[in-house]
């Protein structure tokens, strides 16, 4: 909605700037986004007269005129128009100017010919109209005055308002706010018709209204000896300012009463209505509609349409039909005025893709109780016009007339909700000025609630008075006594019991409840008006286990190095082949979504693992080669497919790592992470969540390498997957580099967290450690050799710690040496060699025989 | 023979002193002047030729001698020993401009640090912490929040459908609804609810499909709008600074009555504008929307409003996010571009 201060200005003594107002409108629920200056670029843009006009010596299509603009002294311009005449009056654009079309305004000279500023057109001024020439002004317009004041060019507000207030989707609505905001009652014009056709509307025309749901009133008048031609010139800029082009005099008065008066209207050519018919009934599917933009439409079925005796003539409130279109030949004219639903309203327009000034305001609703009135006023302005004569009567279907609204409150009801102490004078006033008819309704007192207020009003007194008592002089101890009375005085006088009836004005359909009067009251006072206060009582907050449970993971990964990222839930099943995902997997079974943004993402992600590696791929696709990422997130899988209830969400951590071990420095080296990172990072976090007591073992997985997969176990239970990313995975993401991933779900993990801490003593007694290095097999498992290790090292074994792996020239290719530390200790005395000599003869016999072993 | 010691004595002084730096040549002078075969043991060897009343008087002369050189060496070793002890620290001088050594820190997301801290200044005003699904269904993200099918606002809000009554949730406002339905008789609710939601909208420096919302809800008793005033104002008093200041624009959403809209004075610019690229000079930057719960909504889950009232607000983790930092692309968050984590 846009309306030019000048149209405001009409009905309302506006002094204060166009911004105050903006920001009262805006402070007061209508906001108003922007407000468009008038004569923007046009501040040296003049009116002058051209007193002589001679040829371009040097030019066979210039002239140059000497230019009266006030300022005493002629100026020379030159033009290359060729529509100036002596003693036209034109706007000039002085030295100095910057137009609105972009020129600047310097002095110069044309073929030789010193011009200083230019002559303009309309296009050059951003005036709509013809711009063939320059701007030929009427030629009583006064001499050296600014253009923008002779065009009387005005400040146009451009308001962004709220779904519910479809009353102020007009100028009457604006006008009816503007006046509360600064406290003046508006002068509406009247609204009066003369009947001069010598004919019934009645007579002329049939309304009929077949989907009363769709179409609760349709209001018709008919007008006679229509004589089509523009409009006038306050017309024509009233609707420019509203951003609604000129058309003709028929189709003007129709938009110049929507904006006025809220309420659409259209207008039908008569003689081209069949069967002097038209119903408001519902479209057949596959039904032709042949629309005003000449396009042929197949209705869907079901929309509103309004028909005549043989076919739709156009959809209701949204677009008009071809043949009843007014045209140079109307001479009849079938004015419409209805209310239409307006969910029904919206589904069409956004169905045809076509969202006009009149289908938005039956979106938003329209005051049904003023259709007539909107009748009025357009035959009432085409007859001051010349433009018609106006039959009697209206054709007016209206099966359900709306009942009033009424709303019971109490002032201590609406300070309650607000916090505030308005007095009963003060809501009221509020109510009255914005239309609201208010009564008293019976004003019986709630005993209990006088019961309570006493009651309060004593403990509050009672607390005021020990507290005083003890704290100050008796002076003062009166004083404040006085203060607490007065105070109670005037909360009582603001809680007033009187139950009050408020009878809601017929523009208003968005109040309904107490509630909605209780913004009204603050929303004129002003909100910064409302105490600012905190909620009384207390109540225990905090995050649940589980919550915190993911903090911790957060933390305890950011600890080792690794960057949190957040990603889009969504995937592509092109992702799920680079990811190697076996066509059977469940994972494949994704949830679709039905209108995708684009193509890139219709589905929701099965496994974090395709955000992470995207996120490694963006980022060594821009050189970011060192990367260490995790993420906690949900993952979707749906409970059957198709859809039919909401999937499962299941929360998982996913990590990823690449690139050098140690970022780049002088000191480093360049070595690159390799499994045993990802998996240490692993087992730190598993230490730091207090998950013990786990194995690893050889694992398997689509998107990693086969050779290089582990499983972090708890019996059969898969705690954690680390792995390498298989080459083929990371080629197909268009990373040349080795990547490595980890991934696990949350509530497992905090399934084995441990409930308990517990805390190991230091130890009393040194501990006493031996090493075994050991050639073995290429294909054993160091793993394994521990644990054979921990078995056999007798009952004061403390840990095994493999310390060196080595494979190479010194040794034979397919053995392999490693060198455990493995350390004895007891909690009750110092051990000897000897106890640890024979552990470890122990542990080296059965590491020869289950391992075929050789000591190094 | 006294002469000989003052000879001595000099002698030795001399050498003493000329040793310049080597400890070595130090102690050969020690075992030349006192050592078993030295000159001064030599000289007291002598001393059976002497007199008996002369013995004590010499005796004393050639400890004193002795005690005087084994004084000047100790004094030399010293001065050596400092010297060589410069020397050392000198030689082992560092370019200490060269850098540190690095080591890998790990940060978390901008947008989890953000919202740690506005869970904390929530948690400490005794809200909880709430959780709901992603993918809702109809009922809880539009029609329990008192937008029916045919509401005009819900075009404001361009959802992902799964089917016609299953979607991406496009607010965190359904948690309302689901926290409501877990209490019984009017309880006293005080909560948050922070998580991802889900509009049409195209990726772009102020648009995202996914982002994040921070909803938040009070029931209890006599619950005011003023309170609502209350709580914004101090919660963007703790998010973006002591002096902040609140402003409240009255506006429209189905599930707030009454609803306003909240703005923050500029934390960048402080009102002062001068081209500031955050607030565009006008000193005020919108950050969520709130008011007093619709009756209808508490009603819908159970809750009587002639009882209890409450408040509801609602704002973009990301909005504060931008702010608080400066950040002015919203892909930013999402590009997940190491050199942006490692800011943070």
């Amino acid at each position: 909605m846009q309306v030019s201060l000048n149209w405001l200005k009409d009905f309302l003594n506006i002094d204060c700037t166009t911004e105050e107002l903006a920001e009262k409108f805006t402070m007061s629920g209508n906001p108003v986004e922007n407000i468009v200056k008038a004569g923007a670029g046009l501040e040296k843009v003049v009116t002058g007269k051209v007193e002589k006009i001679e040829r371009h010596p040097d030019s066979d299509h210039m002239y140059i005129c000497q230019m009266n603009v006030g300022a005493g002294e002629l100026l020379q311009i030159v033009t290359g128009a060729q529509n100036v005449n002596q003693n036209d009056i034109v706007p000039v654009a002085l030295v100095g100017a910057y137009l609105p079309c972009g020129k600047k305004i310097s002095k110069g000279k044309l073929r030789g010919v010193v011009s200083n500023g230019m002559l303009c057109s309309r296009n050059e001024l951003n005036i709509e109209g013809d711009s063939s020439g320059i701007f030929i002004l009427p030629n009583d317009t006064p001499v050296g005055v600014p253009v923008a004041q002779v065009l009387g060019l005005d400040d146009v507000l451009e308001f962004e308002l709220t779904a519910n207030r479809g009353d102020c989707f007009s100028v009457f609505g604006l006008v009816r706010e503007a006046g509360v905001l600064l406290n003046q009652t508006p002068k509406f014009p009247e609204i009066k018709v003369t009947e001069d056709a010598g004919k019934n509307s009645a007579d002329l025309i049939e309304i009929k209204i077949d989907a009363p749901d769709l179409c609760s009133r349709f209001s018709a008048r008919v007008l006679t000896d229509v004589k089509l031609a523009p409009s006038p010139e306050w017309m024509q800029k009233r609707l420019e300012g509203a951003g609604i082009r000129s058309i003709n005099n028929v189709v003007d008065v129709t938009n110049f009463v929507m904006v006025e008066l809220g309420q659409p209207l259209h207008a039908y050519d008569y003689d081209e209505i069949k069967g002097k018919v038209l119903n408001a009934r519902r479209a057949v599917a596959g039904e032709q509609l042949h629309t005003l933009d000449d396009s042929n439409r197949l209705a869907k079925g079901g929309e509103l349409v309004i028909a005549d005796a043989e076919k739709a003539a156009g959809l209701a409130g949204v677009m008009g039909g071809f043949e009843t279109e007014i045209t140079e030949k109307t001479k009849t004219v079938v004015l419409e005025a209805a209310s239409f639903n307006s969910a029904s309203i919206r589904r069409t327009s956004r169905a045809v893709g076509l969202h006009s000034e009149a289908s938005g305001r039956f979106e938003r609703g329209v005051n049904e109780k003023a259709t007539i009135t909107a009748l009025d006023r357009a035959a009432q302005l085409l007859q001051e016009m010349g433009a018609c004569k106006v039959c009697s009567g209206v054709v007016d279907v209206y099966p359900a007339p709306k009942s009033e609204v009424k709303v019971q409150f109490t002032c201590k009801q609406i300070n309650d909700r607000l916090g505030t102490s308005y007095s009963e004078k003060e809501i009221l006033d509020v109510l009255k000025s914005l239309g609201f008819k208010i009564s008293e309704v019976g004003g019986e007192v709630d005993s209990d609630d006088v019961i309570d207020k006493i009651s309060s009003a004593a403990k509050h007194f009672g607390a005021a008075a020990k507290e005083l008592a003890q704290n100050t002089e008796v002076d003062d101890f009166v004083q404040s006594i006085g203060k607490t009375v007065g105070e109670l005085i005037k909360r009582s006088n603001s809680e007033s019991f009187t139950t009050y009836e408020a009878i809601v004005p017929e523009w208003r359909n968005d109040v309904t409840l107490m509630e909605d009067l209780s913004e009204e009251v603050a929303r004129i006072y002003g909100y910064d008006k409302i105490p600012s206060t905190l909620p009384k009582g207390s109540q225990q907050g905090g995050q649940s286990k589980f919550q915190n449970f993911t903090d911790k993971i957060k933390n305890i990964l950011s600890s080792l190095g690794m960057y949190e990222e957040i990603s889009f839930a969504f995937t592509h099943p092109d992702m799920f082949d680079k990811l190697q995902i076996p066509a059977d997997s469940e994972l494949r079974k994704a949830v679709p979504i039905k209108n995708p943004l684009t193509d890139e993402y219709p589905l929701l992600r099965t496994t974090l693992l395709s955000s992470v590696l995207e996120n490694a791929a963006r980022n060594y696709s821009r050189k970011n080669e060192d990367v260490r990422l995790f993420e906690i997130a949900p993952v979707f899988y749906p409970k059957s497919l198709p859809i039919t209830e909401q999937p499962l969400e299941v929360q998982k951590l996913v990590g990823l790592i690449m690139g050098r071990r140690e970022p780049k420095g002088w000191t480093q080296n360049n070595v690159e992470v390799d499994f045993y990172d990802m998996k240490g990072i692993v087992e730190e976090l598993f230490a730091g969540l207090a998950i013990s007591n786990y194995t690893v073992e050889v694992g398997e997985h689509y998107a990693l390498h086969p050779g290089k997969t582990a499983h972090f176990k708890k019996g059969r239970e898969i705690l954690a997957t680390v792995g390498e990313v298989h080459p083929k995975v990371t080629e197909s993401l268009g990373i040349n580099k080795k990547v490595f991933v980890f991934e696990a779900d949350v509530e497992t993990l905090m399934k084995y967290t441990a409930k308990k801490f517990t805390f190991e003593n230091l130890p009393k007694y040194p501990a006493i450690s031996r090493d075994l290095a050991i050639l073995v097999n290429l294909g054993v498992a160091a793993g394994e050799i521990e644990k054979v290790i921990a078995k056999n090292a007798g009952k004061f074994f403390k840990e095994v710690t493999l310390f060196d792996v080595y494979t190479g020239e010194r040794i034979s290719a397919d053995k392999k040496s490693l060198a455990f530390n493995i350390k004895f200790q007891s909690n009750e005395r110092t051990l000897t060699d000897a106890e640890a000599d024979e552990s470890f003869k122990n542990i080296l016999a059965a590491v020869e025989k289950n391992f075929e072993a050789k000591l190094r | 023979m006294e002469h000989k010691i003052e000879e001595l004595k000099a002698a030795a002084n001399d050498a003493i002193k000329k040793v310049a730096t080597d400890l070595k040549e130090l102690d050969n002078l020690r075992v030349r002047f006192l050592g078993k075969k030295g000159e001064l043991t030599a000289l007291l060897r002598g001393m059976s030729q002497l007199s008996a009343e002369d013995r004590p008087r010499i005796g004393k002369i050639v400890n004193e001698a002795r005690a005087q050189i084994e004084n000047l060496i100790a004094e030399k070793n010293s001065e050596l020993k400092a010297k060589a002890l410069q020397d050392k620290l000198a030689a082992e001088t560092i370019d200490i401009t060269l850098p540190g050594r690095k080591i890998h820190s790990g940060h978390l997301h901008p947008l989890t640090l953000t919202l740690n801290r506005v869970k904390e200044i929530f948690i400490n005003m005794g809200y909880s912490v709430e959780d709901g699904p992603e993918v809702e269904t109809d009922y809880y993200n539009f029609e329990a929040l008192n937008l029916p099918k045919s509401h005009p606002a819900r075009d404001a809000q361009d959802s992902f459908y799964i089917t016609e009554e299953i979607l991406l949730r496009t607010q965190t406002s359904p948690v309302q609804a689901r926290t409501m339905q877990k209490h019984k008789d009017n309880a006293p609710i005080r909560m948050i609810a922070p998580g991802r939601v889900y509009r049409r909208d195209d990726f772009d420096a102020a648009h995202s499909p996914m982002f994040h919302q921070i909803e938040g809800l009070v029931i209890d008793e006599k619950i005011t709008f003023g309170d609502l005033v209350g709580t914004l104002d101090f919660f963007c008093k703790e998010m973006f600074g002591e002096s902040t200041k609140i402003r409240l624009r009255p506006s429209y959403f189905p599930f707030t009555e009454p609803s306003t809209e909240v703005d923050v004075s500029c934390p960048i610019c402080h009102g002062h504008g001068g081209g500031c690229k955050v607030c565009h000079d006008s000193g005020w930057l919108e950050i969520l929307g709130a008011g007093e719960v619709h009756p209808r909504v508490l009603e819908m889950s159970g809750y009587n409003p002639s009882k209890v009232s409450g408040y509801a607000f609602g704002c973009g983790l990301e909005r504060i996010a931008m702010i608080k930092y400066g950040i002015d692309d919203l892909r930013l968050f999402y590009e997940n571009d190491v050199r942006f984590l490692n800011q943070f």
